[in-house]
């Protein structure tokens, strides 16, 4: 029973939901400043190959390229984002995008380094590194009573939630923080921000910065998932695909790209009974959900509307937990 | 009290895994029970899972190996020697959407092996996953270079380019003695890129002169560029790998240019687009195919008749993969007596000779296709065979 609930098909779900919230965070982010950012795609194609290529040519522990990859992404935002601080809008979108292609052209032709299109295989899988580190130290999933797949997936799993929770928890703090401050009031109005004394330009860099690192950290998660990567994986449908997700969740609160993902990610999928309709049927649940939402599923309103019902619940709760006193 | 409560949650811990052990011992009786039927009865039955690309822009591909699949599972089911389930997921053509597929397929469905992704790039996510789960795996359309190698489990039965292209070479340079080629390929598309790798290092084989190696992009339009460097250099031969849609295009243009040469193309040039698109101007492509429509025998046209009436259309090469692919696992799964992943692997692995549509195939010690491809020439606006 507990070995059928432990399903390596919904573990890499499940795998993919967290990887997919994590991207959509990194659009997020800049966007929280105002910048609409396609580059996500190629800072996440960074981060992959960064991290690819270091544990397979210099067979780095995975965790440290993981960190090189994040790194290289997080340094490529701070150059892309200085110069770019200008643009707005659509221009900074288009500016980005063509980021995107550069960097994904980039790895279709340096060849010797990067195989080209064919792409990057044998990159060392994280589970499985995870559970053969594991074994030398005489431990077997079998005193679990959980078979070696069922294991490696639920260690990715895990190490995923975790991750998630606390890049989740850092960003609601900051949101909360001086620095989330700034960047509310540079999207409400950037010339109000300077003239109220705020750093325009350190805040802007800095969002930007840290959407790329995020998105570096997932391409390099995902590289150590997937075990193969290619450059077509980094291509801008990626890139649209991601804003999709923050966009349909709505791009005001960290939930809502949260919830962009799982939902954005789990539908197809659920919808798999349907086999070869299941996209038509994902488009058009789509297009309702922007006609009917244009501001995106969660917003500041739904969150204070839940909030005020829970504890009017809670309220009427305790009072009658009170009576029966 | 207190003492009571702690007892009965060790009671109910213990009994829980009781129920637990007692569930998981039946399960294994269960399906041990069926497969003893199976065999006993003489019908072996079967779960296959198909993996395949059924939605988005590569959608064809998906359809013709489906329905290759779906009507050889007829006509196997039909002669009663084993009772074949076949359990469809579509990939989309992404690599996360192959595998979590093929987790579904292995972990929720327990199918005894797969056919599929139809993508090399799918395949080299899906492969070490079914390899590491030991199930059997076998690709109808994967003709890039390593698919097999990568791991003990994983098969295919399409021809890989590293066999149709010198194939196709040789012959045209027997026919027109040519020395000088000029190689154009697309960089950015996995398929065509490995194609170009074949054709490169076949042509350094044959010790050919390669005077230039031009490269273009998906969806260009204008190949004016490459082809005017082509044909300032006079080549003998041009060896092009590219898919169908850029590759028409190409021959359309080089023709009006008055690049007269004949053309070498890899699997992704064989189809018959090409003449719709170029119309004259792909007269004298030269391609190797495991598939010829149009060969004198009884198997190929009873096949393509039958397809026709059923579909509507005539059968392509994905379509014949497909279907003798289903016809190999029914052989194997005949020879391994049960549905049992690990005897089916082994089953498998021996199919020597199996005379399908696509002619005489057999499994190399690695999984991988031995084969003669056939080469076919496009004249006077048809597929011909090539000799």
């Amino acid at each position: 029973m507990l070995a059928e609930l432990i399903n390596p098909y919904y573990l890499q779900v499940a795998s993919f939901v967290l990887i997919n919230i994590i991207l959509g965070i990194s659009v997020y982010i800049p966007l929280s400043t105002g910048q609409l950012s396609l580059a996500s795609a190629g800072f996440m194609g960074m981060g992959a190959y960064t991290s690819a290529l270091l544990t397979i040519h210099f067979e780095l522990p995975i965790v440290l390229g993981i960190i090189a990859g994040t790194l290289v992404a997080g340094i490529m935002g701070v150059l892309i984002g200085i110069p770019t601080l200008r643009l707005q809008g659509v221009y900074l979108a288009i500016v980005t995008l063509g980021f995107g292609e550069v960097i994904r052209v980039l790895f279709v032709n340096w060849e010797s380094l990067t195989k080209g299109s064919v792409g990057l295989s044998g990159i060392p899988h994280m589970g499985r590194e995870i559970l053969a580190s594991l074994r030398e130290f005489g431990f077997n999933p079998q005193s679990l009573g959980l078979q070696n797949n069922q294991f490696i997936f639920l260690t990715i799993f895990f190490l995923l939630l975790v991750i998630t929770a606390f890049i989740i928890w850092f960003f609601r703090r900051q949101h909360s923080s001086r620095v989330g401050r700034a960047f509310a009031a540079i999207k409400l109005d950037e010339k109000a921000a300077e003239s109220m004394g705020i750093n325009i330009t350190y805040y802007k860099v800095l969002a930007f910065a840290q959407g790329a690192v995020i998105a570096g950290f997932a391409g390099a998660l995902y590289a150590h998932v997937l075990a193969y990567i290619s450059p077509a994986d980094f291509a801008y449908h990626r890139a649209v695909e991601i804003l999709v997700f923050t966009v349909f969740g709505g791009s005001e609160v960290i939930w809502g790209p949260v919830f962009g993902s799982l939902f954005l990610t789990l539908m197809p999928e659920v919808l798999r009974f349907i086999s070869e309709y299941r996209y038509m049927l994902y488009g058009l649940i789509i297009i309702i959900m922007m006609a009917v939402r244009p501001q995106g599923l969660i917003d500041v309103h739904l969150l204070e509307l839940l909030k005020s019902k829970t504890a009017k619940r809670r309220q009427k709760y305790g009072a009658g937990n009170q009576k029966s006193m | 009290m207190k003492v009571s409560l702690k007892k009965v949650a060790q009671f109910s811990v213990l009994s829980s895994l009781l129920v637990l052990a007692a569930c998981g011992g039946g399960g294994e009786q269960a399906t041990g029970e069926k497969e003893g039927q199976a065999a006993g009865g003489g019908v072996i039955t079967a779960d296959i899972g198909v993996i395949s690309y059924i939605s988005g822009p590569g959608a064809a591909y998906g359809e013709a190996i489906t329905s290759g699949l779906k009507l050889a599972q007829k006509e196997i089911n039909a002669k009663g020697d084993v009772e074949i389930n076949l359990l469809i997921e579509d990939s989309a053509g992404k690599q996360d959407q192959a595998l979590t597929a093929a987790q579904k397929l292995m972990n929720s469905e327990n199918v005894t092996a797969i056919i599929g992704p139809t993508l090399s790039t799918e395949m080299n996510v899906v492969g070490p996953e079914a390899d590491l789960n030991g199930v059997p795996i076998m690709g109808t359309s994967t003709t890039a270079e390593g698919i097999p190698q990568l791991g003990e489990y994983v098969f295919r039965n399409s021809i890989p380019e590293a066999l149709a292209i010198p194939a196709s070479m040789t012959k045209a340079i027997e026919k027109y003695g040519a020395k000088k080629v000029a190689i154009l390929y697309g960089n950015d598309d996995v398929f065509t890129k490995s194609g170009f790798d074949t054709m490169k290092k076949a042509a350094e084989d044959m010790d050919l002169e390669i005077l230039t190696i031009e490269t273009f992009q998906k969806g260009q339009s204008d190949y004016n560029a490459q082809l005017t460097k082509i044909k300032g250099m006079n080549p003998d031969l041009i060896l092009a790998s590219a898919l169908y849609n850029e590759g028409a295009v190409i021959m359309d243009q080089a023709r009006k240019m008055g690049i007269d040469v004949p053309f070498v193309g890899g699997n992704g040039f064989n189809s018959p687009e090409v003449i719709k698109i170029a119309g004259d101007a792909a007269n004298g492509l030269i391609v190797a195919t495991p598939w010829y429509g149009e060969k004198d025998d009884s198997k190929v046209k009873e096949f393509v008749s039958k397809f026709e009436e059923e579909y509507g259309k005539k059968p392509d090469q994905f379509a014949a993969q497909a279907y003798d692919a289903l016809y190999i696992y029914a052989e194997a799964l005949k020879n391994a007596g049960e549905a049992d992943r690990d005897a089916f692997r082994d089953a498998l692995a021996q199919v020597k000779d199996f005379n399908g549509i696509l002619g005489n195939f057999s499994f190399d010690d690695e999984g991988d296709v031995v084969m003669d491809p056939t080469v076919l020439i496009i004249e006077d606006g048809q597929f011909k065979e090539f000799n």
